[in-house]
């Protein structure tokens, strides 16, 4: 009797085994290395059922994370990346990435006219082969209460307005102040300045720091600063999604793109040189692009996709895609001494 | 049969014993752990309580520092650029920092030229330093100057908990500062706050002063982000960009954070995922200026290890007890699994012995219990055996008795005769002996029998067979075969011719008159004799040739024996 029990329970263990493990062995696995919120849970499992694939997702919350996880196993660890433009350079400098088949990618055809120009945008294009696809960007465009302006500020230099003293609100970041206060200098290479436009650039970032409030690190920081004190006009690093948070809290705010142009980050999607299937890699590339998965990034996220055009990003608007910054250290080192309140004549 | 029903009793009594003291080990076990667990979350939240209000005290103690300066008269004197006022101030600081080893940084700083510092004393490595002239930074735009400001007199400016990056700090650059400022208030208004930097360590110090060594502490601030943890990596997760929350680590303390509790326990032995190992208590503390809402969240963390130590000696104990208890329980099972088999034994042994050799061993028949009353009738059914079998036997013996025997004359009858003349001839066989057999007639029975009745035949017969018995040895046999016929068997007989004085004594003992009851009768005998081996080696043989042999003598004439005269 038990001896019949053991066997029909072994039978029923192998049978299981067969049944289970013949799907696994046959599915490609697909190693995606991505942000938070750009593969969400359902979006993995409609690809994974659409493609009969399976997906590993790794989620990073720092480019220096990214950066670490793209150089471990000799970069053998993953088949598709996200990250911005500007990193994607250095990817594909150091050979990381492996070019992409725009045949393969139809969904690049949806995207608005600007992300199609990929030769304007720094970092898609190496040796006249595309390596990155954009999938979502931000403006740093400037925030102001409606209630302090008849009319929106049209240039970066409003930040500098004495009428504002102390209504002002700037990110505390050296590489974007100085790239910004570059741009209204007219400094045409707004990410590597000259010894020279980098020391006018400290002194003007002097004069912005003797009119603004404060500065911020967290979006939520901002909001709280924004409404407490009555702050005029803001240097929106996190661009459109700080406006939800500050019509949340209150405060009647505009989005501008300013003459000299805003920075501008844009993520994008690249297969790396290690990617195992790269007919899977360009169907995972070209799903993210996909109306249906770059609208619930819109949805849920509250960032911009590339196939939708949104109020902020008029076709006429200058943007300013971030690239790799060349002088970052020398801009770190003074912009400590800046933001520590060190006086001009110790420049 | 013997290790069975013993061992079987044996094992489960032991078992129900084992089982029973296990059970009653582990409930005490488990019952001492939650309620050590219980005692160490009402412990820990006093804790952590008291470690809230160390704070709060600690915290007022900067505010009362902070308001002493701004109260000098030399605060808004140097406000108004007075050197002497400088130097009198500096040399408060001096002392002050002297005497408050967490305060890093002292400071005056201008309500005007963009929040330019006056006076200035940092803490370095060597001592302290006075930070002068251009070294003098703006500090209009940190949060200390520019909230302080719009203060009234007396009131205090906490900042948040952050890492200070300001350049030039001295000791204070890069370390988790507090900042507590308050307005100096002059003629015309405020004119400068007093800023006290604090490092977080040397609260931190103060705050774990009397706190157990393995105690470890837990800070966040409002949004959660850790600013103290075992794990200094976990600080400061905002400050890399990489946001690092206590509702993360501790999904529990949502509740602290969302204001629907203002504190909370956990540990790890009903929440091992959220209090791995741990027993931790959290509390939400009030802090800054009251319509900022600021607050901070305090945890304090004690390792389950230590709350349960006490559980585990018991816990050593409560083997010790169960492995001591299994071993009683093995040993009083094993007695008592004896003492019920053993008279069983007893009972089984005896009904073996009773049954095969009809031995009465002793039973234990004075027992009261039911071993006693199964002893008891078993043994007055062993008595009841016993008598109905002794009736047997003597009824048995009466039987063979009477199948071998003659009633009337008590003489052993022809069955009998036959058998002891068989083994006769073979004794004689293997003697090489002779043995002789004689038939004995009586002659005129018949008569006597019908004249005076089967009464005094009856008599006749009797005393013949006395007269016949009283004339041999004890060693012969003498038998009736029925009617007046009897038979006798004479063994070792040393040789025929001794036989005939035998014969001669036989016949006139029978011919003696013989006096019965009313009268005297004479009666003859007819004996034929036959020898083995002469006249046969059979019985049948042998008794044929004496019964021919009288035949022959009673045809010849009454009262003489005869031999067979073969042919």
């Amino acid at each position: 009797m038990q001896t019949r029990l053991i066997h029909i329970i072994l039978r029923w263990l192998i049978v299981s085994a067969l049944f289970l493990a013949t799907p696994v062995c046959a599915m490609d696995t697909l190693r995606v290395l991505a942000w938070p919120g750009y593969a969400d849970p359902d979006v993995v499992r409609a690809f994974e059922q659409r493609y009969q694939a399976h997906v590993e997702v790794t989620f990073v919350g720092a480019d220096e994370v990214l950066w670490q996880q793209m150089h471990a196993e000799h970069g053998q660890l993953f088949d598709v990346v996200a990250a911005n433009s500007a990193e994607m350079q250095r990817y594909t400098r150091e050979g990381l990435l492996a070019p992409l088949e725009l045949s393969a990618l139809p969904n690049t055809r949806k995207q608005l006219p600007r992300f199609q120009a990929r030769a304007s945008i720094p970092g898609l294009i190496h040796d006249g082969r595309v390596y990155a696809i954009p999938y979502t960007y931000s403006t740093m465009g400037l925030i102001y209460d409606r209630r302090q302006f008849s009319q929106a500020p049209q240039s970066m230099n409003a930040m500098w307005d004495p009428r504002f003293r102390q209504k002002v609100l700037d990110f505390n970041s050296a590489e974007h102040n100085f790239s910004f206060t570059a741009l209204t200098l007219g400094i045409r290479a707004p990410f590597n300045l000259s010894p020279a436009q980098r020391a006018r650039a400290a002194q003007r970032l002097i004069a912005l720091r003797r009119n603004v409030l404060t500065y911020y690190n967290q979006p939520e920081e901002a909001t709280e600063l924004f409404v407490h004190h009555k702050v005029a006009l803001m240097f929106g690093n996190y661009g459109t999604q700080q406006l939800s948070l500050l019509r949340r809290a209150g405060a009647d705010v505009g989005y501008v793109i300013p003459k000299e142009g805003a920075l501008a980050w844009l993520d994008c999607w690249a297969m790396t040189r290690a990617a195992r299937n790269r007919v899977l890699a360009q169907n995972w590339i070209n799903y993210m692009l996909d109306p249906w998965v770059s609208g619930l990034l819109t949805q849920r996220q509250g960032l911009a996709n590339t196939l939708t055009a949104s109020t902020d990003l008029t076709p006429n608007a200058k943007i300013i895609w971030l690239e790799p910054v060349v002088d970052t250290a020398e801009r770190e080192a003074l912009w400590q001494k800046i933001i520590s309140g060190d006086r001009p004549r110790s420049f | 049969m013997r290790s069975g029903l013993g061992v079987k009793l044996a094992i489960l009594m032991a078992a129900i014993g084992i089982l029973a003291s296990g059970l009653t080990g582990y409930y005490a076990y488990s019952k001492n752990r939650i309620m050590l667990v219980d005692a160490a979350q009402r412990n820990l939240l006093t804790s952590t309580q008291l470690l809230n209000r160390r704070m709060s005290s600690a915290l007022n103690e900067f505010a009362a520092d902070a308001l002493f300066m701004a109260n000098l008269p030399a605060a808004a004197k140097s406000a108004t650029g007075d050197a002497g006022a400088k130097t009198r101030l500096y040399y408060v600081f001096n002392a002050l920092l002297a005497a408050h080893p967490e305060y890093l940084q002292l400071r005056l700083i201008s309500a005007r030229q963009h929040g330019l510092e006056l006076v200035r004393v940092d803490r370095d490595q060597q001592g302290l330093v006075r930070v002068q002239g251009q070294r003098l930074q703006e500090k209009g735009t940190f949060p200390y100057v520019f909230e302080t400001l719009p203060l009234a007199t007396g009131q205090i400016y906490l900042s948040r908990i952050s890492i200070n990056h300001e350049y030039g700090a001295h000791a204070a650059e890069g370390q988790p500062t507090l900042v507590i400022a308050t307005p100096v208030v002059g003629p015309s208004g405020t004119c400068a706050v007093v800023v006290i930097n604090v490092e977080l360590a040397s609260l931190l110090k103060m705050l774990q002063a009397d706190l157990p060594n393995h105690f470890q502490l837990y800070l966040a601030n409002n949004w959660g982000d850790f600013l103290i943890h075992p794990d200094p990596s976990q600080t400061f997760g905002f400050d890399r960009g990489r946001r690092i929350l206590m509702q993360d680590s501790f999904p529990a303390t949502q509740a602290l954070f969302n204001h629907s509790s203002p504190s909370l326990v956990i540990n790890g032995l009903e929440d091992p995922v959220q209090a791995r190992d741990q027993v931790v208590a959290f509390v939400r503390k009030p802090y800054g200026q009251p319509e900022q809402k600021q607050f901070v969240v305090l945890g304090l963390a004690q390792p389950l290890r230590d709350v349960l130590t006490g559980a585990n000696s018991l816990g050593k104990s409560i083997v010790r007890i169960v492995l001591a208890f299994s071993i009683i329980s093995i040993a009083l099972s094993m007695l008592f699994s004896r003492a019920l088999t053993q008279p069983l034994n007893m009972l089984a042994h005896a009904a073996t012995r009773f049954s095969s050799e009809r031995a009465l061993e002793a039973l234990p028949l004075d027992r009261t219990d039911e071993i006693g009353i199964l002893a008891r009738c078993f043994d007055r059914m062993r008595s009841q055996i016993k008598s109905h079998m002794a009736t047997q036997y003597e009824t048995q013996q009466k039987l063979a008795y009477l199948a071998h025997h003659d009633q009337l004359t008590g003489l052993p009858n022809r069955m009998l005769f036959f058998q002891r003349l068989e083994l006769a001839i073979g004794n004689a066989r293997l003697r090489n002996e002779h043995l002789a057999v004689l038939f004995v007639d009586l002659d005129h029975f018949k008569e006597i029998n019908d004249q005076l009745g089967h009464v005094m035949g009856d008599q006749v017969l009797q005393m013949v067979a006395q007269r016949l018995q009283n004339m041999v040895r004890a060693s012969d046999t003498v038998a009736r075969l029925g009617g007046d016929e009897f038979i006798l068997l004479m063994e070792g007989i040393p040789e025929p011719s001794a036989l005939n004085a035998i014969i001669d004594k036989l016949a006139t003992s029978l011919n003696a008159v013989m006096a019965l009851e009313q009268q005297s009768v004479r009666i003859g005998a007819s004996i034929g004799i036959s020898l083995f081996p002469q006249d046969g080696d059979t019985p049948e043989a042998l008794i044929h040739h004496a019964d021919q042999a009288m035949y022959q003598r009673k045809s010849q004439g009454r009262h003489m024996a005869c031999f067979d005269q073969p042919g």
